[in-house]
């Protein structure tokens, strides 16, 4: 705020029981500070049993001014001291009637008492089932729409898939295949100098082949999509959310879930795999090149190893695994951007959600799938 | 208030303003200390264009704008933010920040630009909140408001630090009239009460009525007129008379050429604006039902 003008200065005389506050200058935001700290000295003075504030010397009052009087005037209250104000100009007047007739200090929803610790555990509780139940409705209302498709008694938005199988897909093939060579590379490097030692050196190509197969490109991609397409989803439908336009859709009689969230899912059910491929295609390539470099091993030598080494039922562990990814990744996404609450924040909170929520899920889903084939007899 | 002195709070010198080209042209205008001027027009004329110019959020395409006598657009960036902490805006769209409550809302620009101590903010807060009626919601998120509530707190936040000028972008559009009447109270209040002064962007006939001292009509790409609310209702400019008695372009029907500029308010009212037989019991001089 401006510097203050002509500081406000108070002049306090007491006689017996009263006292008398002769304020002068502005009563004003920059001046409130300090005639707050005047005034509330004078509050704690023994004795004192009436107060008058003379403003014969005051200039303008604004709301600060009147706020400070106001809280002066309840704390004096409190201890049975009373409060005058005397000389006030028409303006001063009206300002302290028609603003200084706040209710006595700010009051508490009376109805709304704090829940205790157990009372929000129940209900974090019951949100969370709640959430959970409404994830698998989306689900179910997901398969119906699809199912209706599949059976052309629905159409898609024109485009939608495809569109969305670009983004999705297509735009993330560069950081996929930046990111699997590099992890090829890295494990054929780990790997040969480890069996090196034991004149090993050839099993780098089972290495690199069954670990990238079997868990780190299926995995890996499903990382980036959740990064990418998973926040994405969640975004956007938390903003048409915040923007209403899934109401919007709704009272159309057009299912936002048939609109929206199919096409989604039915994108992300092609990119995520497809994504996969090229990351084992990627990161197998990356091996050959190192073993090429390092082991003098011919990239022939290193693929019928690769051939012989991961068999079919390798391969289907994980390209199968890489649509259970895909579809946590979609269905986290969309369920958590559909129920963006009203504001900015919950679109950044339903984001960053949907990438917490969507690794953790892989992550849970992975060990599931490797402690199921373990069992299987599977290594 | 120093800028009380004979400058006016905000002055517009031959000011266009636009995006690409220009909207409005050789916009001139003055705003003294303690009245509430009205901006008019209709739907497109510029008026809350003109109003992104007078807060600083968008440069004159030629002309000057004069805020507390000072060039708002010539200032530096900190001196210009200065400048606009003296006054306030409640936005049409309210604006109110979703992830705070609504007494940290209102309370956001004592916190931030004043020192004044934690209590004294508080209970101003409250006490705004008693103002614009809506005492005990600060707690609340704005979210959970409904539209009225929220433009009244928009309003209790454009005036806390109770600025010396305030702009209001259609305070009372889309309410109902007793919430649109309280609003309309609270700013007569401001400007009684705390001698504020007040630009409102508005379409609301009643509420001009009811609060404006001076209104500015806008429209062609220009000022149509301006005065007090009596003499733009008697204005002979066919866009302000329209405006003014509610007469859609299809009941106007086909007006001769405009009168070339805003003729003195004591004029006689224009000669038939249309000929169509449905608006007869509408023509100047023929009591308004």
């Amino acid at each position: 705020m401006r510097a203050p003008v002509a500081a406000s200065s108070t002049a306090v005389e007491q006689q017996g029981g009263t006292a008398v506050v002769r304020l002068k200058g502005e009563l004003t935001i920059p001046h409130a500070r300090a005639l707050r700290r005047q005034l509330r000295a004078l509050t704690r003075r023994p004795h004192l049993r009436e107060v008058t504030l003379d403003f014969s010397g005051a200039e303008r009052v604004d709301s600060s001014g009147i706020a400070v009087v106001s809280l002066t005037r309840r704390e004096l209250e409190r201890r049975g001291v009373k409060l005058e104000l005397s000389a006030l100009d028409e303006r001063q007047r009206a300002a302290f009637e028609r603003l200084g007739r706040a209710p006595a200090a700010p009051q508490a929803d009376a109805d709304a008492v704090p829940p205790g610790r157990i009372e929000r555990m129940g209900e974090r509780v019951l949100a969370g089932l709640e959430g959970a139940r409404a994830f698998l409705g989306l689900v179910a209302e997901t398969l119906r729409q699809t199912a209706a498709l599949l059976g052309r008694r629905a159409r898609l938005p024109a485009g939608a898939v495809s569109g969305q199988i670009a983004t999705m897909g297509a735009d993330g093939v560069p950081i996929i295949a930046l990111l699997s060579c590099m992890l090829g590379t890295t494990i054929a490097f780990q790997t040969i100098t480890q069996l090196e030692r034991f004149g090993a050196g050839v099993f780098v190509a089972d290495a690199v082949g069954l670990s990238m197969v079997r868990e780190l490109s299926p995995l890996i991609s499903a990382m980036i999509l959740t990064g990418r397409t998973g926040a994405a989803i969640a975004a956007e439908l938390g903003t048409m959310r915040v923007r209403s336009e899934i109401d919007a859709l709704s009272v159309m009689g057009i299912s936002p879930v048939r609109f929206l969230i199919v096409p989604r899912i039915l994108a992300i059910t092609v990119a995520g795999p497809a994504l996969t491929l090229v990351s084992m295609a990627v990161a197998i390539s990356g091996g050959m090149l190192i073993a090429d470099a390092v082991l003098d091993m011919p990239p022939s030598a290193f693929w019928v190893r690769v051939t012989e080494r991961v068999s079919m039922g390798d391969f289907a562990h994980g390209f199968g695994k890489s649509f259970v990814f895909s579809w946590i990744v979609g269905f986290s996404g969309s369920h958590l951007g559909m129920r963006a609450g009203g504001d900015a924040s919950s679109v950044g909170a339903a984001a960053t959600r949907t990438v917490v929520t969507g690794i953790s899920l892989i992550i849970l889903v992975d060990a599931i799938f490797a402690t199921v084939s373990s069992l299987g007899g599977h290594p | 208030m120093t800028a009380r002195a004979a400058a006016p709070l905000l002055e517009c010198r031959d000011v266009s303003v636009g995006y690409d080209r220009p909207i409005l042209e050789h916009v001139d205008l003055r705003v003294e200390a303690g009245e509430i001027v009205a901006l008019l027009g209709g739907s497109g004329s510029g008026k809350s264009t003109l109003l992104r110019a007078f807060t600083g959020l968008l440069p004159p395409l030629a002309g000057e704008i004069l805020l507390f006598g000072q060039s708002l657009y010539e200032l530096s960036l900190e001196d210009r933010r200065r400048l606009l902490q003296r006054t306030g805006t409640a936005f049409q769209q309210e604006a109110l920040f979703s992830s705070m409550s609504v007494e940290e809302n209102i309370a956001l620009p004592l916190r931030e630009l004043t020192d004044l101590p934690g209590k004294v903010i508080r209970e101003m807060v409250a006490m705004r909140l008693a103002a614009v009626g809506l005492s005990g919601y600060g707690p609340r998120p704005p979210a959970s408001l409904s539209g009225g509530q929220r433009k009244r707190i928009a309003l209790a936040r454009a005036s806390i630090l109770d600025p010396a000028l305030i702009f209001c972008d259609e305070p009372s559009a889309g309410l109902d009239p007793s919430v649109a009447a309280s609003i309309d109270e609270t700013m007569v209040m401001f400007r009684d009460a705390l001698g504020l002064t007040l630009i409102v962007v508005t379409h609301e006939l009643e509420s001009i009525r009811a609060i404006a001292d001076r209104g500015v009509m806008l429209g062609r790409g220009s000022v149509l007129a301006q005065g007090t609310i009596d003499e733009l209702s008697e204005s002979r400019d066919p866009t302000v008379y329209q405006f003014f008695h509610r007469i859609s372009d299809d009941a106007l029907g086909e007006l001769p050429e405009a009168p070339a500029a805003s003729e003195p308010p004591a004029a006689p009212p224009p000669t038939a604006p249309a000929a169509s037989v449905r608006d007869a019991d509408r023509r100047p001089g023929t009591p308004q039902a």
